[in-house]
């Protein structure tokens, strides 16, 4: 048996064998490619990075607005604080001046309840400590007002300043423990 | 090499899709699964068949994509994945029917009596898929490794899991099945007459 062909018939075949055309397959076999690639996870979810893209901006405009109010808060309490210093020095220096302390005690107190307000709500979940420490914070600050509510505490009495001095204490601690609390969790997201 | 050979794919392409990107991958898909699907159904004949080959070629693909080290072009490799996928195929067809890859001539057809008629002949037109078609699975893919693929006997030999004899003997069979045909075409084109021509030792 002869396995052999001639120059000319090898080459006939390879050409015609190389120049048979392809065919192409039914556009339905890349749609079960697709599945079976979706179902084996072969392919990176182009959606997935986009909304890891949202994410990322989402976390990133929430920790720049927690930024401008912690920085505002932190403004504010300087300032309050510079005001306080001040205040603290007029005592020691002039006690005539007990009213002027007293309203300016009056207003700090509203300014830091302006900057409590305007601090974002608390996250859902809060640390068991924390939580302890604001209610206790809102409790005494609770028995101050209820003091300086009663009628028979005269307003303009040496009293009067201790209790406001007190609640604008109580405020600013409450204050500084939801910054810090704020300032936790937007840290913990990141 | 085929046509694959022909097909130029951007690096850039064969990164994002090593990295799992869809559009890069479909990308690769439009260009090659024309040849990859022409391969599966040279291989098995069966359009059904050859479907589930290009689907377990592109998968394979894209599961293997990564380890590319593009040390050749991609679709020399994805040409490899290819015809291992199909010879996988017809080693298993052969298994589940219980017989050995030697015995599939048995089961050919004989040889039309037309093809070995000279008036007849002169009539036919060269088609050379009708002739490969009638060959044996593994005789055809012999060939189409071997004068298409440019593959040597060793390199069939170790892809079918076989001896190189193995690979010239069913080499031998087919071209002596196409022999006749391949005269016919000679003989239309007045070429010189075969009895004058050199003739291949080693085939």
């Amino acid at each position: 048996m002869s396995c052999s062909l001639s120059v000319e018939e090898r080459d006939l075949l390879q050409k015609h064998l190389g120049d048979l055309e392809d065919t192409m397959p039914p556009r339905y076999v890349w749609h079960r490619i697709e599945e079976q690639a979706h179902a084996e996870g072969l392919f990176k979810r182009s959606i997935g990075v986009h909304v890891k893209w949202l994410a990322g901006l989402g976390t990133a405009a929430a920790l720049f607005l927690a930024v401008i109010n912690f920085s505002t808060v932190k403004m504010t309490v300087d300032q309050e604080s510079q005001y306080q210093t001040k205040t603290t020095v007029l005592d020691e220096t002039d006690g005539a001046n007990s009213n002027q302390n007293l309203n300016s005690l009056m207003v700090q107190s509203r300014a830091i309840e302006r900057n409590l307000r305007i601090l974002p709500a608390q996250p859902k979940i809060v640390r068991v400590g924390t939580a302890v420490t604001i209610t206790e914070i809102e409790d005494r600050i609770a028995e101050v007002d209820y003091y300086l509510n009663n009628s028979e505490v005269d307003l303009e009495s040496p009293e009067a300043e201790i209790y406001w001095r007190e609640r604008v204490r109580l405020m600013n601690s409450l204050l500084d423990v939801r910054s810090a609390q704020l300032q936790q969790v937007v840290f913990d997201q990141r | 090499m085929s046509k694959f050979a022909d097909i130029q794919i951007d690096p850039a392409i064969v990164e994002k899709a090593a990295r799992g990107d869809k559009k890069a991958h479909e990308i690769l898909y439009r260009a090659f699964a024309g040849p990859v699907y022409s391969v599966g159904l040279r291989f098995t004949r069966v359009p059904a068949h050859a479907e589930d080959l290009l689907q377990e070629t592109f998968i394979e693909v894209m599961r293997s994509i990564s380890k590319f080290r593009g040390s050749a072009p991609v679709g020399a490799w994805i040409r490899r994945i290819a015809i291992s996928k199909a010879l996988m195929f017809l080693r298993s067809a052969w298994h589940a029917k219980g017989q050995s890859m030697d015995d599939d001539w048995e089961e050919v057809i004989k040889p039309q009596s037309s093809i070995s008629q000279g008036s007849q002949r002169q009539e036919q037109a060269m088609d050379l898929e009708a002739a490969l078609a009638a060959l044996p699975p593994i005789s055809r893919a012999v060939v189409w490794l071997h004068d298409v693929e440019g593959y040597t006997h060793r390199e069939i030999a170790a892809l079918m899991g076989k001896s190189e004899s193995f690979s010239k003997s069913q080499l031998s069979r087919a071209y002596q099945r196409l022999r006749p045909l391949l005269h016919t075409e000679l003989e239309r084109q007045d070429a010189k007459s075969l009895s004058g021509s050199p003739v291949l030792k080693n085939c």
